[in-house]
């Protein structure tokens, strides 16, 4: 199980990593931990002729503080989330997620920037930014641009990047203290990618929140309103309000046509639900 | 328990010999082995899984490189066949011809510097195929009119089997209950994959086959047969092996492949076997139908058991244990450790476009014991009685042994029924129950479960010999040597991979000689320094090697205490050899010192003295070669949630009789060790196929290995019944641990949904079978409602 | 070494030096582009103590120390790990932790064949300096990514706990090292190519499975979907009829020749993520004008995957008058790797999408109107593709020409 070969490049800057891209075509595939693109070149899944690895270009092993956002540079790791050397966005929110990607020896690899661009639908971050309202920031031939998740996430394994574009950062809202955030994924056992994500950000307080239903084969539905999920509205006692048939709906016209797959994932957003309003409290499924 | 009677003896815990080389990375495992111009090979695999080679197409600057059936001039296909009668041969071609029968055959050998440059040449062979419809469901194979996997067969049948004593007796019993129970397709997966080494070694004249082996005699024999070798061409090393499990008691087309490669060639080849060749070519091992009836009387006492069961054979017959391995085994295994007076069986070995099935861990015990423990528990809740209180109504008593049981199967000793209340009380079931009642907080629901076996061990001539595979155990011989220095070597022909022979067989060797456990050395896995042994399989190697190294020790230590007493100047019958040291009545000489006589200054020994000198080979075959019968009692409590389906395991005994123990550390490791893998049997693992025969899990993403997470620390309690017919009256466990949780996990998790309605009768029981059972029996109430 | 601040040249036969540290003694050799850590430090430097159970990242038996923590060395490139700080199982012999591990392992039997240890020690190692509070449950979510097939953990989680209980009592907190932000192993300096080698002859556009059409195909996976558009059904119906035409709708398809009306042969071009693959062969076409339907079946193959797939179409009055109904019943079988990478679903979100584009593309030539640009249709996953396909497939063709 060896790769079919290639060619590796290891530019110092952003502006090398496009050129060295665009110059690639099609058979130039960016690889950042190589945690995601790594099983997939040894099974010679992918076979690209180039590979651009871009953990070599300091700028994208940085982050950033803004007002009211965090800004994570592509090459900031699960491991650096999970240690808190990359600062959360607020209370044990980021961190937590991160602690329960795959294992400690691939999240040690494994980049926040990489797993996004990766987009597979049943990815922790490709979720939790999701939920959270994140947003990318995109450098390319054309220059630099800015997309929210929900534009950015095209389909399974698809993104919006174009031809020579590379995900530079990723640009997260701060979690108010006041906000309450549950994350529940299932998975048959540790470590393995989820059979279904449930993921809510709620503040009680501005009768505000946003929902998310994960690992779907697709990219999440996201609903940037959750009060539809919980009677119309936000309160105190959102969860124990959750509308399991306005969950179901929203899946069912989604293209999710086995009730059993909606049924579960109406189960872990429930569960999302009621971890957020216990404040944080893991449950069995919290990785 | 036995007090050991030496703290380095038999009964002892002592840490193992073989670990620091390990840990230190430093053990030599086949692909670890270098030789000068060693080249590399990957093969061409058949994608479909049914398909007639129209041709082979091979670009020409490959040519000399890449091999394909039509060049293996003298090579005979691998051919197991069973003396059972109406077992139909399969030829299993080393390189494909005419027919691929599954996805992952071996179509052309692809030789280069690297592993990586092999593959590229297989990526450019070109194949044209014509598919032809693929079976992948054994009981669609069995049909009228299904295709045929072996045309000149008219079925896909490679053996049928029927037992039947009485079972009409059984018919008229109160109570019937009948359940269609299944175990999935699985894989072994050591973590270490096959490979092979291959070298011709001109001065010997002899093929030198480095191979991951459990079995190195039995792989030599395979060999010759295919390639045309005397048995004295080859020489089979097994070096450090990473975890059998019966897949590495097989002897493999690459093997054979390779045998003729480095021939052809000129150089040392390699093959080592990468994880998506192991699961989807290969190591494909259970996958058991049943349709099962226990008839009884309503206080639980079984009447009589009439059960259907098929097991799915693969495309070809294994070497060497053949394609019915496991079905031939299900009749006369299935009744278990139960006493009851009715009983048919009827048995297909079926043939299918998959992986040919292979021994793994429990070899078809862990099938049967899932169906009829499963069942048992189904009567139980039918009459409305615990689940001990039907087993303990059924088991065999220990007055009854030992116990020729209805399938003239010989128990040697044992006391189930105490085995079975020990891990009822270990598991706390009273208190279980109470929990149960007062339900979860979370919503989740408790569920205890059991199972007990006996598992018949290293059955020897009297049991293979009606089955006829191409190797039938016979008396084991190992050697034992002195060296000059005083040092021990041990021989034997079997091979150790995990199991710790290295310490447990020098116990053995210091239990009679004294000799302290560093200065004994075990020399295995070659075939030219060892005696012949069908090797590791069948939890055989402690009851049979550990016999045949205490009757060599034996034997040695007779002729230790000869010279010791003519040094000592005493005569023999009043000199006893203890801790190492010959004892006279006025004096002592150590072994050391009887070594250094014999081979240093022989000047010293008598004219007279036995010239068999300090080097023994014995054979050893027990009293009786009907197997000895070990056991255990397993008892588990799951909570199961029954929204997601999510099982997790709160508690798990396990009470076992293995006889005496020659080392209880590494007996709990290979009980332990048998829990994961009965864990991964019951909730992880399946090698699913589709309708075209495509296996669906390429990695170990999609094929679940049970982690340190999913995997509970057990009790563990021992009975040590002496088994009256081996030496120490030792029994074989090595493969029991495998055997009963998925029975006992199924259970519990069925006694947790009993009162939703939901019976789960399929391994593994996945969070999606659950939630699918569940919502369908909520579905019905709702419409019945 | 110098850091250069550009990349020295992106030719073939650039540098394929790597220079690391191995085990603290610093080691140069060389490395094709595709050689990870694993096959570097066993087969190029002979340290053979790194083991490779699953070679995808799962197994754990090769992690090793890179940069001092631990990672996966079958999914790191040797290219990628430039000037890092690389220590296996060999360079731990006089560690003190692992040495307290190597004791406590073999009292407690953690180990059986051995084969998974050395990447257990280092992960178990790791444990040890950085959770020195972990309990029982702890300890066993981080040993989750190393597989032990033998043991079923208890020794090995009896030994981590008791070394870590040893230190705990010693009042040993937890030992981390500073280090920066970014993937372990992965150094700025290291800006140099690691090459493909001269020799190897490029797998150019291998299809080694010749393909057929079986006569009475199911698929494995079907979609419907449907439209209207604003034309007649007999127009909209000889649209159908004008193959090249309901190709180019066909996002990735290219025809290569058609030998008869019936028959095509051609390729198509998908790609999931970074899988992207050409299937080449044949297709064949089937019309009925009385029910205005009709079928489009194909079969094509690359190196070591085939698929087969049907078109049904069916023509009818739309709603309105003059207005036709489309109603496209697609189906597909995979065989091969492709179809054994287990992820089934995200197989078939790709293949949604490219039958809604190709949907919406006869839907959008059938109006008169060529393919509206993405940005008025939003965001269009296929985009990239379509744009890249003829590139593509232009310069596999250079590079080897198909080879059958």
């Amino acid at each position: 199980m060896k790769p079919a070969p290639f060619r590796i490049e290891r530019p110092r800057t952003i502006a090398d990593a496009v050129a060295l891209l665009a110059s690639g075509g099609d058979g130039a595939k960016v690889m950042a931990g190589g945690q995601s693109l790594g099983p997939m070149l040894n099974l010679r899944l992918a076979t690209p002729d180039l590979i651009v690895d871009l953990s070599g270009i300091d700028a994208l092993r940085s982050m950033r503080e803004e007002a009211g956002h965090m800004v994570y540079g592509a090459l900031v790791t699960h491991a650096d989330v999970e240690d808190g050397r990359a600062p959360d966005v607020g209370a044990n929110i980021l961190r937590r997620v991160a602690g329960g990607i795959a294992y400690r020896a691939v999240r040690n690899r494994g980049t926040m920037g990489g797993s996004l661009s990766h987009a597979d639908p049943a990815a922790d971050w490709v979720n939790a930014l999701s939920v959270l309202g994140a947003e990318v920031e995109i450098a390319g031939p054309a220059g630099t641009r800015r997309l929210a998740m929900g534009a950015f996430l095209a389909g399974a394994l698809a993104t919006a990047l174009e031809p020579g574009e590379i995900l530079v950062s990723v640009r997260v809202p701060k979690v108010p203290a006041t906000a309450r955030f549950g994350y529940v994924k299932h998975c048959r056992k540790v470590g393995e990618f989820a059979h279904a994500i449930g993921a809510v950000l709620i503040d009680p307080t501005t009768g505000t929140g946003r929902a998310l239903m994960g690992a779907i084969d697709a990219p999440p539905l996201v609903f940037a309103d959750a009060a539809t999920l919980f009677g119309g509205q936000i309160d105190a006692g959102f969860a124990t309000r959750f509308d399991a048939s306005a969950a179901d709906a929203a899946l069912a016209a989604a293209g999710m046509a086995d009730a059993v797959d909606r049924h579960v994932h109406v189960e872990v957003l429930r569960r999302a639900a009621t971890q957020a309003a216990s404040l944080f409290t893991d449950t069995r499924s919290a990785a | 328990m036995s007090e050991p009677r030496s703290h380095e003896g038999v009964g002892a815990r002592l840490p193992r010999k073989e670990d620091d080389r390990l840990m230190r990375g430093r053990g030599q495992f086949i692909a670890d082995i270098r030789m000068a111009g060693m080249q590399d090979v990957a093969f061409v695999r058949s994608p479909l899984a049914h398909a007639r080679i129209r041709a082979i197409h091979v670009p020409d600057d490959l040519k000399g490189r890449v091999f394909t059936a039509a060049d293996l001039d003298g090579v005979k296909p691998i051919r197991a066949v069973s003396g059972l009668p109406g077992f139909k041969v399969s030829e299993q071609p080393v390189l494909a011809t005419g027919k691929v029968r599954q996805v992952g055959e071996l179509i052309a050998m692809c030789v280069a510097d690297t592993r990586a440059e092999a593959e590229d040449m297989a990526a450019r062979v070109e194949l044209d195929l014509e598919e032809l419809p693929a079976l992948h469901d054994m009981l669609d194979a069995r049909k009228p009119g299904a295709a045929l996997v072996h045309e000149h067969w008219g079925d896909n049948v490679f053996l049928e089997s029927l037992v039947n004593i009485n079972i009409e007796a059984a018919f008229d019993a109160p109570v019937k209950i009948s359940r269609t129970i299944s175990t999935a397709r699985q894989c072994m997966a050591p973590i270490e994959g096959r490979g092979t080494v291959v070298h011709f070694d001109h001065r010997s004249d002899q093929l030198v086959v480095h191979t991951a082996s459990q079995m190195p005699h039995i792989v030599r024999s395979g060999l010759s047969e295919c390639l045309g070798l005397e048995e004295g061409q080859i020489r089979i090393i097994s070096p450090d092996v990473g975890g059998g499990f019966g897949y590495k008691a097989i002897l493999l087309s690459e093997d054979v492949c390779l045998g003729w490669l480095t021939r052809k060639i000129g150089r040392p080849v390699r093959w080592l076997e990468d994880r998506r060749e192991h699961l989807t070519a290969s190591a494909n091992c259970r996958e058991h139908h049943y349709e099962i009836t226990l008839y009884a009387e309503r206080d639980g006492t079984l009447r009589g058991i009439d059960c259907e069961a098929s097991v799915d054979s693969g495309a070809y017959s294994a070497y060497p244990f053949s394609a019915c391995l496991e079905a031939a085994q299900v009749a006369s295994i299935l009744p278990g450790p139960y006493d009851f007076p009715a009983y048919r069986c009827r048995t297909w070995s079926v043939a299918t476009n998959k992986c040919p099935i292979l021994p793994y861990r429990g070899v078809a015990r862990t099938g049967v014991c899932f169906a009829l423990e499963v069942a048992l528990d189904a009567l139980a809740a039918e009459l409305g009685l615990a689940p001990e209180v039907v087993r303990l109504k059924n088991l065999v008593r220990p007055e009854q042994m030992p116990f020729d049981n209805i399938t003239n199967k010989h128990f040697d000793s044992g006391n189930y029924p105490e085995a079975l209340r020990q891990a009822l009380d270990a598991i706390k079931a009273d208190a279980v129950r109470t929990r149960q009642l007062a339900g979860e907080p979370d919503g989740r629901r408790i569920g205890l479960g059991l199972s007990i076996y006996c598992e018949q061990a290293a059955h020897g001539t009297s049991v293979y010999s009606g089955w006829g595979i191409p190797m039938v155990p016979g008396h084991e011989q190992a050697g034992a040597r002195l060296t000059p220095d005083g040092g021990l070597e041990l021989r034997i022909g079997a091979h150790s991979h995990g199991q710790g022979l290295e310490t447990t067989l020098a116990q053995v060797a210091h239990e009679i000689l004294g000799m302290p456990v560093a200065r004994t050395r075990l020399v295995h896995g070659d075939t030219a320094m060892t005696p012949y042994s069908t090797g590791s399989w069948g939890s055989r190697v402690m009851v049979m090697a550990g016999g045949a190294v205490a009757t060599a020790c034996t034997e040695l230590s007779e002729r230790i205490r000869r010279i010791g007493a003519h040094m000592l100047q005493a005569r023999p019958e009043d000199v006893r050899l203890e801790a190492g040291r010959v004892i006279g009545p006025s004096g002592d000489v150590t072994i050391q010192q009887v070594a250094h006589t014999w081979y240093r200054r022989p000047q010293d020994l008598p004219a007279d003295v036995d010239p068999h000198g300090l080097e023994v080979t014995a054979g050893y075959k027990p009293v009786r070669d009907s197997g000895t019968f070990s056991y255990a009692a397993h008892a588990v409590v799951v909570a199961v949630d029954p929204d997601l389906g999510e099982v997790e395991i709160l508690d798990y005994a396990i009470v076992e009789d293995g006889g005496t123990l020659v080392n209880p550390m590494v007996v709990d490791g290979q009980i332990i060790g048998g829990l994961a893998q009965g864990i991964g049997t019951a909730l992880y693992e399946e090698m699913a196929f589709d309708a075209s025969g495509q296996p669906l899990a390429s990695t170990l993403a999609d094929y679940l290995l049970p982690g340190a997470p999913e995997v509970p620390m057990p009790f563990i309690g021992h009975m040590e019944t002496p088994s009256p017919y081996t030496k120490f009256g030792v029994k074989g466990i090595g493969e029991g641990g495998a055997i009963a949780p998925p029975a006992a996990i199924a259970n519990a998790i069925n006694d947790a949904l009993r009162p939703l309605g939901a019976e789960m009768l399929r391994s593994p029981v996945t969070p999606r079978r659950i939630v699918e059972q569940v919502l369908a029996v909520r579905a019905g109430e709702r419409s019945a409602a | 070494m110098t850091a250069s601040p550009r990349p020295e040249t992106i030719a073939m036969g650039a540098s394929r030096m790597i220079s690391l540290t191995l085990n603290g003694r610093p080691v140069t050799a060389e490395a094709e582009g595709r050689t990870n850590l694993a096959d570097f430090v066993r087969d190029t430097l002979n340290f053979t103590g790194t083991h490779l159970g699953c070679e995808h990242g799962v197994c754990g038996a090769c992690t090793i120390l890179v940069d001092g923590e631990p990672a996966r060395a079958c999914l790191s490139f040797a290219g990628a790990c430039q000037g890092a700080d690389v220590v296996t199982i060999e360079g731990l012999d006089d560690d003190p932790v692992t040495t307290e591990l190597r004791a406590a392992f073999n009292r407690e039997h953690a180990l059986q064949c051995g084969f998974c240890t050395p990447g257990m020690l280092v992960s178990a190692r790791d444990l040890v300096l950085r959770l020195p509070e972990a309990d029982e449950t702890r300890i066993r979510l981080g040993l989750a990514g190393n597989l032990c097939r033998c043991t079923g953990y208890a020794g090995i989680v009896k030994a981590v706990a008791s070394v870590i209980a040893a230190r705990r009592a010693q009042g040993i907190g937890p030992m981390t090292a500073d280090r920066p932000l970014g993937p372990v192993g992965a150094r700025a300096g290291g800006a140099v190519s690691a090459a493909q080698p001269a020799s190897v002859a490029i797998t150019a556009l291998p299809s080694s499975v010749t393909t057929s059409l079986a006569e009475d195909f199911t698929p494995a996976h079907s979609f419907e979907q449907s439209f209207e558009v604003p034309f007649p059904p007999a127009e909209v119906f000889a649209f159908f009829g004008r193959i090249e035409e309901v190709a180019a709708c066909l996002p990735g398809a290219v025809i290569d020749a058609m030998p008869s009306p019936e028959n095509v042969q051609g390729g198509m071009r998908v790609k999931l993520g970074p899988i992207a693959t050409t299937f080449r062969g044949s297709a064949r076409i089937g019309r009925d004008d009385a029910t205005t339907s009709g079928t489009i079946h194909g079969a094509g193959a690359d190196g070591r995957s085939r698929t087969e797939g049907l078109i049904r179409y069916r023509v009818t009055d739309g709603a309105a008058p003059g207005t036709a109904r489309v109603v496209l019943d697609v189906g597909y079988t995979l065989k091969g790797p492709l179809a054994q990478f287990g992820r089934p679903g995200l197989v078939r979100e790709v293949a949604g999408r490219l039958i809604a584009e190709f949907a919406a593309n006869l839907e959008a030539r059938l109006s008169g109107s060529e393919a509206p640009p993405a940005e008025a249709r939003g965001l269009d996953p296929l985009k990239l593709l379509i744009s890249l396909v003829s590139d593509c497939l232009g310069r596999l063709w250079r590079r080897g020409g198909p080879t059958s």
